[in-house]
């Protein structure tokens, strides 16, 4: 490789592994917060102290070893700030958890080295703050010393009488470490501060200098460290490495302190022979081993392609089904099922747990509730609930506002609720669960509640509603998420200004979700949003109505009967069905969708669960399930509700895919007279004459 | 800071001065070889040297074993500054001291 190739190799490399530490240290961070919360609520846990300090010790030391050194000098003081408190020199206050939060703040700065950079002065401020209060002393600039330094005083950790143990660590740096511009030797500055090391380089590995690539790294070290820290701490320093080295770490004995038999022992483990592997290393990460990072557009790539597959499988299979020949018809059956497993492991491999997204939260929650005055715990239920990255990434922001909202609006002032009866701190709630196709997050909290007639007359003076409509409380509700639609008397910093609810409303419709709102004066509210699981690749059912086909998604569909004329004639007119003793209201598609063309005699009713209930859909035909790669219809078509998406078809045909919940809540405010239109073509009915007929349900 | 060799009648002198790391690497390696591949001693001088890192010290082991093995005498010249000492001794590089063969 030539200088110069190797160079711009080497600075790619440099920024992968930087990326790399960034991607793991903003999960620490997550980590960090959440702890420091759950240390403010209990403020005498040990092992959430330690917890906090291995995550300042880790994003120090790593962060130095991969060239942060504003970042790590930072953190060193923080680090030291959490080692007082360990050490029982320093108490959990709300003071000290408000400045580490805020210097995390200041560490996602730092991490990200934004243009123009963390903003100097705060950082100072916040140090000399933590300093003054840890009684670390008043200079910053002396303290702020990069990872590599020396063990101090403050940072060994062993108080005595703690039990130490002595561990071997055999460790082999990835090829490329180096050339990353990673140095490794920092690490052993990091170990020397869990306790004592004895270090030996092993050259074994080198090959003959000839042959020798002078950026790769061929040393590996075997290690000897007394510690009265476990495993996870000393594994801990390898974090930012780990994905790329041999690590073994094993202990040796336990000794009473870091004594002659610690010594001995490192004398003794350095003097042996290499694991009893027949020379080879031995590797001892089994957690990451078994999970890899991904950059989410490769992800993104990759369900693409699926997509792709799936869609010229259903063209072999439309062929296979024109071709009278069994070979062509097993070898498309063989490709439809691996397609299909294809399918479901590339969707799965998106799934991601919500509990990031939730935990986040708790930070917002600390922090308004301070600025409001306010206590508020934050309880969460369901945050395994696992939903599509896409989906999480876009639902950061609904949240927030809905949290906000509670926050400032929901929650009433603790004056008032001792008043009320209520307990002096209030609650929100938040959790996710599934249904069906669908994922449902609530944001609940114990407030005041919606005030529904104030709601309705500001929708009067705002010219949403007539003075003398007639509408539910759902309906009435739905109208907090109207443009610039506010009740608060005053605006705050925090809402007030009728955009957040907005904000929520155009989100969750953008992924194709809706919104129940549920209040009670008083006790509080819940609004619940209604996601799909997935928004790429779904199985769903073919319906025909005259020429067109639709899609309806399979995970909501209960069943499929017949609807003759005679059921028709028995239900007067009302479009409803008997299924087994269950009235079940129906649309029907061609009328619905205008489709011209004349009614089979004998028609087919999917009956589809939605969350305002049982629905039936009735069509021409069912032509059988399919996978359906889901395709946007554009922006043209962004305000078409009932409608999900498209697919295309084996034969080239193009197919809309219907949302069963839109559609359902289309034909239901058609019923109600809300701000909205009928059915296409046809004059809103009634919400006199259409409420029985598709059972409007009001939340309370 | 940087390497320097010299060619003498009856040794090759090698310097290294202050730090000297991966960005030298290539280079060092193509000085080592021609040193020991002309057959005369070869001294390095780690006086001026504060830092070496992974990769430097990597190739003064590799050329060490390639002296030995070709029967050329190798050796650490001159007094190594004890900060860059301890600096090596921490890291487990213990045998550059035992190689040292002047002071």
């Amino acid at each position: 490789m030539s200088s110069r190739g190797s160079s711009v190799s080497n600075a790619k490399n440099a920024d992968q592994f930087k990326q790399s530490f960034r991607e793991e240290a903003r999960e620490i961070l997550v980590d960090l917060e959440a702890a420091l919360l759950e240390l403010n609520a209990d403020r005498s846990d040990a092992e959430l102290v330690g917890r906090v300090f291995r995550a300042l010790h880790t994003i120090k030391g790593s962060g130095s070893m991969f060239g942060f050194e504003a970042l790590a000098a930072f953190t060193h003081n923080l680090e030291n700030a959490f080692d007082e408190v360990r050490n029982g020199r320093l108490e959990v206050s709300a003071e000290l958890i408000d400045l580490t939060l805020a210097s995390l703040d200041q560490i996602r700065d730092l991490l990200e080295e934004r243009e123009g950079g963390a903003d100097a002065a705060a950082c100072d401020q916040l140090l000399r703050r933590v300093r003054a209060l840890a009684g670390l002393g008043p200079s910053p600039q002396a303290s702020a010393t990069p990872a590599g330094s020396q063990t101090s005083a403050a940072t060994l950790p062993q108080p005595g009488g703690e039990r130490v143990r002595s561990w071997t660590i055999r460790f082999a740096p990835g090829a490329e470490t180096l050339a990353t511009g990673a140095n490794p030797l920092l690490l052993f500055a990091e170990l020397r501060e869990l306790g004592g090391l004895a270090v030996k380089a092993s050259m074994e590995m080198l090959p003959p200098l000839r042959e020798l690539d002078p950026e790769r790294c061929y040393v590996a070290w075997e290690m000897v460290l007394a510690t009265a820290q476990g495993r996870d701490a000393i594994r801990d320093v390898f974090i930012f490495v780990e994905d790329s080295c041999e690590l073994a770490i094993e202990p040796i004995e336990e000794t009473d302190s870091l004594g002659p038999s610690a010594a001995d022992a490192t004398a003794l483990a350095l003097k042996e022979p290499r694991a009893a592997s027949g020379g080879r290393r031995t590797y001892d990460k089994p957690d990451t081993a078994a999970s890899l990072r991904v950059p989410a557009a490769k992800l993104d790539q990759f369900v693409d392609l699926v997509g792709e597959l799936v869609t010229v499988q259903a063209r072999l299979a439309e062929l296979a089904a024109r071709r009278d020949d069994a070979e062509v018809a097993a070898v498309s059956e063989e490709i439809e099922r691996l397609t299909s497993s294809l399918r479901e492991n590339s969707m799965n491999i998106r799934m991601l747990p919500i509990r990031a997204t939730f935990e986040k939260f708790r930070r917002l929650v600390h922090d308004l509730a301070r600025d409001l005055g306010k206590e508020v715990e934050l309880t969460v239920d369901g945050a395994d609930t696992e939903l599509d990255k896409t989906v999480i990434d876009q639902l950061g922001d609904p949240l927030m506002h809905l949290i906000r909202n509670s926050m400032d609006h929901g929650i009433e002032p603790r004056a008032q609720r001792l008043a009320c009866g209520k307990r002096a701190i209030a609650k929100i709630h938040l959790s996710a669960r599934h249904s069906g196709a669908s994922v449902l997050i609530a944001v609940s909290d114990d407030g005041g509640g919606i005030d529904a007639e104030a709601v309705r007359q500001r929708g009067i003076e705002k010219g949403l509603l007539s003075p003398d409509a007639q509408i539910g409380e759902a309906e009435t509700f739905a109208l907090i998420f109207q443009p610039g639609f506010s009740t608060a008397k005053q605006i705050t910093d925090v809402s007030g200004r009728g955009v957040g609810m907005d904000v929520v409303r155009q989100r969750v419709e953008s992924l194709r979700g809706s919104i129940e709102v549920a209040s009670k004066p008083g006790a509080g509210t819940s609004i619940t949003l209604r996601l799909p699981l997935t928004l790429a690749i779904i199985d769903g059912l073919l319906v025909a109505v005259g020429e067109a086909c639709f899609v309806l998604p399979l995970a909501t569909t209960l069943e499929c009967i017949e609807l003759s004329a005679e059921d028709i004639a028995q239900a007067n007119g009302k479009h409803v069905a008997h299924v087994r003793g269950e009235i079940v209201p129906y649309i029907r598609l061609r009328e619905h969708f205008g489709i011209t063309g004349r009614r089979p005699g004998l028609e087919q009713i999917m009956v589809v669960e939605t969350g305002e209930g049982r629905f039936g859909f009735v069509v021409d035909q069912v032509l059988g399930d399919c996978q359906t790669v889901i395709k946007s219809l554009g922006r043209i078509y962004r305000h078409v509700q009932a409608v999900s998406g498209a697919t295309i078809l084996g034969d080239g045909r193009v197919a809309l895919i219907l949302d069963p919940e839109r559609l359902v809540q289309d034909a239901i405010k058609a019923a109600g007279r809300i701000p909205g239109s009928g059915p296409r073509g046809h004059p809103a009915p009634s919400a006199e004459d259409l409420r029985p007929r598709y059972g409007v349900r009001a939340k309370a | 800071m940087g390497i320097a060799f010299e060619t003498r009648e009856e040794m090759t002198m090698a310097s290294l001065d202050g730090l000297v790391d991966i960005s030298s690497a290539a280079e060092l390696k193509g000085q080592l070889l021609t040193a020991v591949d002309s057959g005369k001693p070869l001294r390095v001088s780690l006086e001026a040297a504060t830092y070496l890192d992974v990769t430097v010290v990597q190739l003064l082991w590799a050329a060490e074993k390639m002296a030995r093995a070709s029967g050329v005498a190798f050796g650490f010249d001159g007094t190594i500054p004890a900060p860059l000492l301890a600096q090596l001794a921490e890291a487990g590089f213990t045998w550059v001291q035992s190689s040292v063969v002047a002071g």
